[in-house]
């Protein structure tokens, strides 16, 4: 299988011999109000998306679900974690300010420790999401096994379904 | 944004559509309980779902992740196979968590608008694949007052309901209004 974005995988990657201090580079996004205001995320939530109504609930603009900032940080732990963050990983998230339509969110993270799990590593990742003034969003811990030697897991493709 | 807000303060609209969304606004202003009250300690909703090749599309999409592990669907071939470390197509790790919140509010009740998801600890114990079908469960635990707001807590499975694996489990905090 080849992994995705292969290049890029190939560079950015953590591994058992990645140390305690790294650095993970994240992913930038901005807070498009199309976006928050699609049916997926906020549509049945005017907060989200309405400038109008926001404001009448106290709000200066219409504000991001904290779930879009989780789903960035957990894009930026696919890029270095690859597939052992589907297997056994944690992700605990606090969201500790809102994210306002318009802000431009980084994602960052920091590992803060590795513990010998069986024949390679329980990692821990100190994550956060910040916007463009350094005010921090989201902030988190991850945990992700690395080098540990596993059974294979092979998934049955998608078959059709009839309505 | 302007100080005197405006509907079509953050993105262009003719005076049709600002027509239709304050309709759309006013529509969802119904008669509902405050989430606090709708739910109580021990309470647990199920619902099964269907992920299939499009809904991962369509999250993956609105989150801007291009990863192609998620691709079970491709312009012009539609249904595809995909591919991942597992296999077939994935689905992204906190998809199903953003799914439990048609979960954990009741369907069958008016929708309390206002609510804000605040916290969540989540394990992804496996992957799941494109066009799995999971049951989610979330049972309400704890109702808890803190710095004068109201929380709701919840604990979360989600559940392959062909191979009976436990693939996510979750706990998570609503700020009610």
């Amino acid at each position: 299988m080849t992994e995705p974005h292969e290049a890029s995988r190939q560079a950015y990657r953590i591994t058992a011999d990645t140390p305690v201090g790294f650095r993970l580079i994240g992913v930038k996004k901005k807070a498009a109000i199309q976006l928050m205001g699609s049916r997926l995320w906020g549509r049945f939530n005017p907060n989200h998306w309405d400038p109008v109504y926001a404001a009448q609930t106290g709000l200066k603009a219409p504000i991001q679900t904290g779930e879009m900032s989780s789903a960035y940080i957990a894009e930026m732990c696919v890029n270095y974690f690859g597939a052992d963050f589907f297997r056994g990983a944690r992700f605990a998230c606090k969201y500790v300010a809102s994210t306002y339509a318009n802000e431009v969110i980084t994602t960052h993270g920091v590992v803060i420790a590795k513990t010998p799990k069986a024949d390679g590593y329980r990692f821990e990742v100190e994550v956060w999401a910040e916007n463009q003034d350094g005010e921090k969003k989201s902030v988190g811990t991850v945990e992700v096994d690395v080098g540990t030697s596993r059974p294979t897991l092979a998934l049955e493709p998608f078959k059709e379904v009839a309505p | 944004m302007s100080a005197e807000p405006r509907t079509d303060g953050l993105r262009p609209m003719t005076e049709v559509q600002i027509s239709q969304t304050r309709d759309f606004v006013q529509s969802l202003e119904q008669e509902s309980l405050p989430y606090w009250d709708m739910v109580e300690v021990g309470d647990v909703l199920s619902r099964e779902l269907r992920i299939t090749p499009e809904l991962v599309i369509l999250y993956a999409d609105a989150v801007e992740d291009y990863n192609p592990w998620y691709e079970g669907w491709r312009m012009n071939i539609w249904h595809i196979p995909g591919e991942s470390p597992f296999g077939p197509a994935i689905v992204p790790p906190m998809l199903v968590s953003h799914f439990v919140l048609s979960v954990q509010f009741d369907h069958t009740k008016p929708f309390a608008i206002g609510s804000i998801h605040t916290f969540h600890d989540s394990e992804i114990l496996e992957p799941i694949r494109v066009g799995a079908l999971v049951r989610i469960e979330a049972k309400a635990i704890d109702k808890f007052e803190k710095r004068g707001r109201r929380y709701v807590r919840h604990v979360v499975k989600v559940v392959d309901v062909e191979t009976g694996r436990l693939c996510f489990r979750e706990t998570r905090d609503i700020l009610s209004r």
